[in-house]
């Protein structure tokens, strides 16, 4: 006797949607014009994503819902992170619209002849609209994902186009190649200790499902060195992508190579995305295990926030320095997982939504500093910065205070409700760290204000391009979000709150 | 009670800011007048405010705005809500009243600036930041405005980037504030995991069912946050460098409002301390150490600035020393806080005038003789100088006179040594006042042959003159019928006690008479005889015997000066190498284990590889250990 | 045959994938490991399957495979796109982004 698979379409819709922009995109790339790819490419994929929130919207209520054959959990947090991941999509996609920042023809050889004509003719790389559709399948995918087919087949949907779009920075090409190679060998390496721990993880329920995962968890007969080496690995794999120490030595390199707009998508949405999943997994799967894996994850957590605030200190590099200080949130965050509560999930959820916002807005503005060879990173060249284009230098204020967690900007908003969280769930240790880690973390976001707005001008050939509409929608935008979360976010976090309960 | 108005006196500073901001150079040529007009507005405000308060019986006077709900996270709580009771309103009349004068001044100390408008921009920034540091009513909402100010702060001390120090100043400023808000941020935390809530009325309500150890770990955490934001032992050092910033700014900041926060805070928080035995007492110790402390670094001083920093320093010393002694000490506390604010900001704003006369020289070794010159500033200054040495009836003396009797009169042994640490303090004070006074206004002419000094325009010495009057009467108004005791006394809940008293009032008063008598005849007989005959035409060297025969002086002729000299190098030096040190060796073993962890970082894919396997290793091994 | 014997090799496979991977420089090399360290977690997917008599490992092993050849497809890409740049296959060439 065999069940006619049921997909409830509707439930998959922001999904499917998405994968069928994309789809779409790759047919627009064979058949549209080329003068008119840029344009139709863009305009398609901002719809998709407009209309994937619509459809999501539809199902905003739906509280406890499982679509195709139970594989995909529809519940509250999920609604949450679909939710963020396309906001924050439809905003970094705002950003990479600006496609000077990409390579005219990622096939030729850096400084080739090729590639001067290819520049020349005013050709582009358009394939990195598809290619941010289907990383954002694969996003919506892995937070929703209830059994370990789907949660690995999401995490290579969201993780394959990531480390091409690497790879596709028009400026400093050999630094985005080595990138996306960095990226996709320790990627890849990554992705197969989580496919063996997925695999140990089989062999020690005999299930595939979370559920049934966890049902073997309290079941407590099953073989324990199963569960101990299924746990781990399946644990490094999402460790490594939100880049937890030590599996985070890939980040500050990738984020510097690639390309801003792209840096700074991933580094916003692949977070929703990662940790999404991993709230997930040790809130429904493994919260009877907690004993097993809290310690050591309390452990990564403080490593994190450390090594994350105090490497960040010495960066010369912008991007770098934003890499580590999304080292640093990384650990900011895993308190939240580790509370394990509801207030943590809360908590989580929206420091989420609130650095995702801020990240995009503060890689959108560094996108726009350059001078003649491309973006400048290099810290020392954006002295003077705020006296030469003071809004633009006030807003990348704006988005440092609110990673430093200064009040009235959502950052201050987002650790406080974490860091309470953790509170009450007794880790203190935890929290003491939070807390003198912010304070070093702060010290290096302040130097890159006093270096932009105290710092002698050096007569430096950098300028700040003015903004495409699009790019400055979406950092005037975020800017907007970073302060409204900051003052007045009692809407947002009530709606987190009523939404906040994962159902098994 | 609620009002509606109170959300205006932030709002209308916080709107201007932005606007100047926004405008850029297009509000230079009017910048400076419209935000003048905005912090006066902002007193009339508040006067209105306090007309209207006066007018209630004194058990309804508080009143409160609800402006919406800030944050909801669980059953966590908080609204943003402004408190306007007598404690506050206190402040906001300092604040925009001296405020106000403070702006005047500057539109014709600026007015050579380039970056006036900025300047005002930034001062409503800082009146706005304040006035919700001092009308929030939770721990919350005040550490917001706490945040605000330190940046305004921070944003002012840095004004003048032509300045080589200002570097140093402002991130010497930053890492001692940056202490004293991890302290606020932890008091906060704990108060919220005892009591459920962080508003003040909350916590008050739930405090007699606090633990003490719960309530002494609040306190010194406040403790630590008041040390920071006003300078207080053991974070004390960055003030003085602090002076780099324009002097309006050290006036309205650095002097009379940002700094005395920390008495604020400790004393809106009255219930924990008057609960936590421990906590108060370390309040008067460390206040005790900073007056002295202060006052001894002010005899070494030979900036006017940094003098007067030092000054400021002790005088919070002796506020913090008043909050520790309980119900009774409060009202004195804020007394000295208000009546300093007029006579140190009226100081300040006279070494700015002399500053301004003399092409921003700041050594007082360099001045001498401009009493004639100058006489207007040289009034205002000294009616300043009489009302901080304390002599009746100048404003200082009921004020300070008060701190030291409650003092002497606290229980046990302890009485005797901070009434004497207080006392010995206002001799110190006497004399370095005196000694600032002397060699800035008095003897001699020293300076430059370039330097012309000349009485400052009327914009100037107008604020003066109304500081001035401030500090001649305030004192004399706020403690006649124990007024000012008696207004205060619903918010820190002092009913009388009866102390034994261990002096007479009258005892204690002739006391720090004789002691200020002292300091002055020891500083007129040591810098009177000093006065240089060389004639001001061979600048260079006068300095140069000038510091010598100082230098003389302090080994030979003060026999008080010995001891207090040796002691404040001893203090510089402990201040130097063990406060900045350890601030220095933490930055040290920060920027050093940076460095060490960015060489694992070696751009080989192959090494991330291996750490990552390392990683898997170490997970394993953790997990299993801990399972088994 | 003690089907436990399958799970000791995928362990050792995937111990050598993982090895190999840190020791050796050739990026095909190296992605030729990952590619091993996969196919042991296949095997033990498969293995676990035939232990418990259930098809779900069995199948998850066909969704690796999908999954490993579009792996493949983006690796080469980028590999060969480095080489053409660099003239070499060694990943340790590549290590300008570093500190």
């Amino acid at each position: 006797m065999s069940d006619t698979p049921v997909l409830q379409y509707s439930f998959l819709a922001p999904i499917l949607i998405v994968l069928g922009g994309a789809v779409i995109g790759v047919l627009l790339e064979a058949f549209a014009a080329a003068k008119r790819r840029a344009v139709l490419q863009l305009t398609l994929t901002l719809g998709t994503l407009f209309i994937a929130f619509l459809s999501l919207l539809r199902i905003r209520n739906l509280t406890s819902a499982k679509a195709a054959m139970g594989s995909v959990m529809i519940d509250g947090p999920t609604i949450l992170m679909q939710g963020t991941i396309l906001l924050i999509a439809f905003f970094a996609v705002m950003i990479i619209g600006d496609v000077d920042n990409f390579t005219a023809q990622a096939s030729a050889v850096p400084g080739s002849d090729e590639e001067k004509s290819a520049l020349q003719a005013g050709r582009q790389q358009t394939e990195i609209f598809p290619l941010t559709l289907f990383a954002v399948a694969g996003m919506l995918l892995f937070p929703a994902a209830n059994d370990l087919v789907t949660l690995f087949v999401a995490l290579e949907v969201l993780s394959l186009p990531l480390y091409l779009m690497a790879g596709l920075s028009r400026h400093r090409r050999l630094f985005s190649q080595e990138a996306a190679l960095k990226y996709f060998l320790l990627g890849a390496y990554a992705s197969a200790f989580f496919l063996f721990g997925a695999a140990f993880l089989y062999g020690f329920s005999y299930s595939v499902t979370l559920s049934g995962i966890h049902a073997a968890v309290i079941g407590g007969t099953a073989n324990n060195i199963f569960l101990l080496i299924g746990l781990t690995f399946i644990s490094l794999g999402l460790l490594f992508k939100v880049g937890a120490v030590p599996f985070h030595a890939w980040t500050p390199d990738v984020y510097q190579g690639a390309p801003t707009p792209i840096t700074g998508f991933m580094a916003a949405a692949t977070k929703v995305a990662a940790f999404g999943a991993m709230l997930r997994i040790y809130y429904v799967t493994f919260a009877e295990a907690n004993w097993n894996w809290r310690p050591i994850l309390t452990v990564i957590a403080i490593a994190t926030m450390l090594v994350g605030s105090i490497v960040a200190i010495t960066q010369r590099d912008i991007k770098r320095m934003l890499a580590y200080s999304s080292i640093a949130h990384a650990g900011f965050l895993f308190t939240g997982v580790i509370a394990l509560n509801k207030a943590g999930l809360a908590a989580t959820l929206f420091y989420l939504l609130a650095y995702g916002f801020a990240t995009i807005g503060a890689f959108g503005v560094i996108t726009l500093v350059r001078d003649s060879s491309g973006e400048i990173t290099d810290l020392n060249r954006w002295a003077g910065l705020g006296r030469r284009s003071p809004k633009i230098a006030a807003l990348f204020s704006f988005f440092l205070f609110a990673f430093a967690g200064i009040p009235l900007t959502s950052g201050f908003i987002g650790k406080f409700a974490i860091f309470t969280a953790a509170y009450e769930s007794g880790n203190i240790g935890v929290v003491v760290v939070g807390v003198l880690s912010s304070a070093i973390a702060a010290f290096f976001y302040i130097r890159v204000i006093v270096m932009m707005y105290f710092a002698d001008d050096n007569g430096d050939s950098l300028t700040v391009v003015i903004p495409s509409p699009l790019t400055s929608i979406a950092i005037w935008v975020s800017g907007g979000v970073t302060l409204v979360l900051g003052v007045y976010p009692t809407p947002v976090l009530n709606a987190i709150n009523t939404l906040a309960t994962f159902i098994r | 009670m609620t009002s509606n108005n109170l959300v205006y006196l932030i709002a209308l500073p916080l709107f201007s800011s932005g606007f100047l901001m926004m405008l850029g150079r297009r509000a230079d040529k009017w910048g400076h007048i419209f935000a003048t007009l905005i912090s006066a507005s902002a007193f009339g405000i508040g006067a209105f405010e306090f007309l209207q308060m006066l007018a209630r019986p004194s058990e309804s006077r508080a009143v409160t705005q609800k402006l919406f709900s800030w944050i909801s996270v669980g059953t966590f709580q908080v609204d943003a809500s402004l408190l306007l009771d007598q404690l506050s309103i206190s402040f906001v009349l300092l604040i925009t009243g001296v405020g106000t004068l403070i702006h005047i001044y500057s539109i014709a100390y600026m007015s050579h600036d380039l970056d006036r408008r900025r300047f005002f921009a930034f001062l409503n920034f800082f009146i706005a930041a304040m006035l919700l540091l001092v009308l929030g009513d939770s721990y919350l909402n005040l550490y917001v405005g706490w945040e605000g100010v330190g940046l305004a702060s921070y944003l002012l001390i840095g004004f003048w980037n032509q300045k080589p120090e200002y570097a140093t100043a402002a991130k010497k400023a930053f890492i001692a504030n940056r202490v004293g808000d991890v302290g606020l941020s932890l008091a906060i935390m704990i108060a919220f995991a005892t009591f459920g809530t962080v508003s003040f009325a909350g916590v008050e309500e739930k405090v007699s069912g606090a633990s003490t150890a719960a309530l002494t770990g609040i306190g010194l955490m406040l403790l630590l946050a008041a040390t920071g934001k006003s300078a207080q032992f053991p974070l004390q050092s960055w003030l003085g460098d602090a002076m780099a910033g324009p002097t309006p700014v050290s006036a309205l900041i650095h002097a009379a409002t940002m700094v005395t926060a920390g008495v604020y805070l400790i004393t809106r928080s009255n219930f924990i301390f008057d609960n936590a035995p421990t906590a108060q007492l370390c309040v008067v110790i460390i206040g005790a150490i900073t007056l002295m402390f202060g006052a001894l670094i002010g005899t070494a001083k030979d900036d006017i600035k940094k003098a007067l920093a030092a000054s400021t320093m002790s005088q919070i010393g002796y506020m913090i020393l008043a909050t520790g002694l309980g119900p009774v000490g409060y009202a004195f506390a804020i007394m000295h806080l208000l009546t300093h604010g007029f006579f140190k900001a009226g100081m300040f704003l006279g070494a700015g005038s002399v500053m301004h006369g003399m092409d921003d020289e700041v050594n007082m070794r360099k001045y001498g003789g401009l009493g004639k010159l100058m006489p207007i500033t040289a009034i205002t200054f000294g009616l300043g100088y009489l009302a901080i040495i304390g002599v009746p009836p100048f404003a200082g003396f009921y004020s300070k006179d008060k701190i030291i009797e409650t003092a002497f009169n606290s229980e046990g042994i302890k009485g005797l040594f901070i009434g004497g640490a207080a006392l010995l303090g206002a001799l110190v004070t006497a004399f370095y006042m005196t000694r600032v006074i002397i060699l800035t206004f008095t003897g001699a002419k020293r300076w430059d042959e370039k330097a012309h000094p000349h009485e400052s325009p009327f914009l100037m010495w107008g604020p003066m003159a109304i500081l001035a009057i401030g500090s001649v009467a305030s004192g004399f108004l706020l403690s006649s019928g124990n007024r000012f005791v008696s207004w205060l006394a619903p918010v820190v809940n002092s009913h009388e006690v009866e102390h034994a008293e261990r002096f007479q009032p009258v005892v204690v008063t002739t006391m720090a008479l004789v002691a200020v008598l002292i300091g002055v005849a020891i500083a007129i007989a040591k810098y009177r005889s000093d006065v240089p005959r060389v004639a001001p035409t061979n600048v260079n060297i006068f300095t140069k015997i000038a510091r010598r025969d100082l230098l003389q002086d302090d080994f030979n002729e003060a026999v008080l000066m010995r001891p207090g000299q040796a002691l404040t190098n001893f203090l510089v030096a402990t201040d130097e190498r063990a406060i900045d040190g350890a601030v220095r060796t933490v930055g040290a073993v920060v920027i050093g284990s940076s460095k060490g962890i960015r060489k694992t970082q070696n751009g080989f894919v192959r090494s991330y590889a291996l750490l990552i396997l390392f990683g898997a290793f170490a997970l394993l091994a953790t997990i299993w250990v801990v399972t088994l | 045959m003690n089907s436990a014997n399958y799970l000791y090799l995928s362990a050792m496979l995937f111990t050598i994938g993982a090895v190999g991977v840190v020791i050796r420089r050739n990026a095909i090399v190296v992605f030729m490991c990952i590619e091993l360290m996969l196919n042991a977690a296949n095997l033990a997917f498969v293995t676990f399957a035939r232990i418990n008599g259930t098809l779900d490992g069995q199948i998850i092993a066909f969704f690796t495979m999908v999954v490993a050849a579009c792996e493949v497809v983006v690796g080469l890409a980028i590999i060969v796109t480095i080489f053409r740049s660099r003239r070499s296959t060694s990943v340790d060439d590549a290590s300008l982004l570093k500190r």
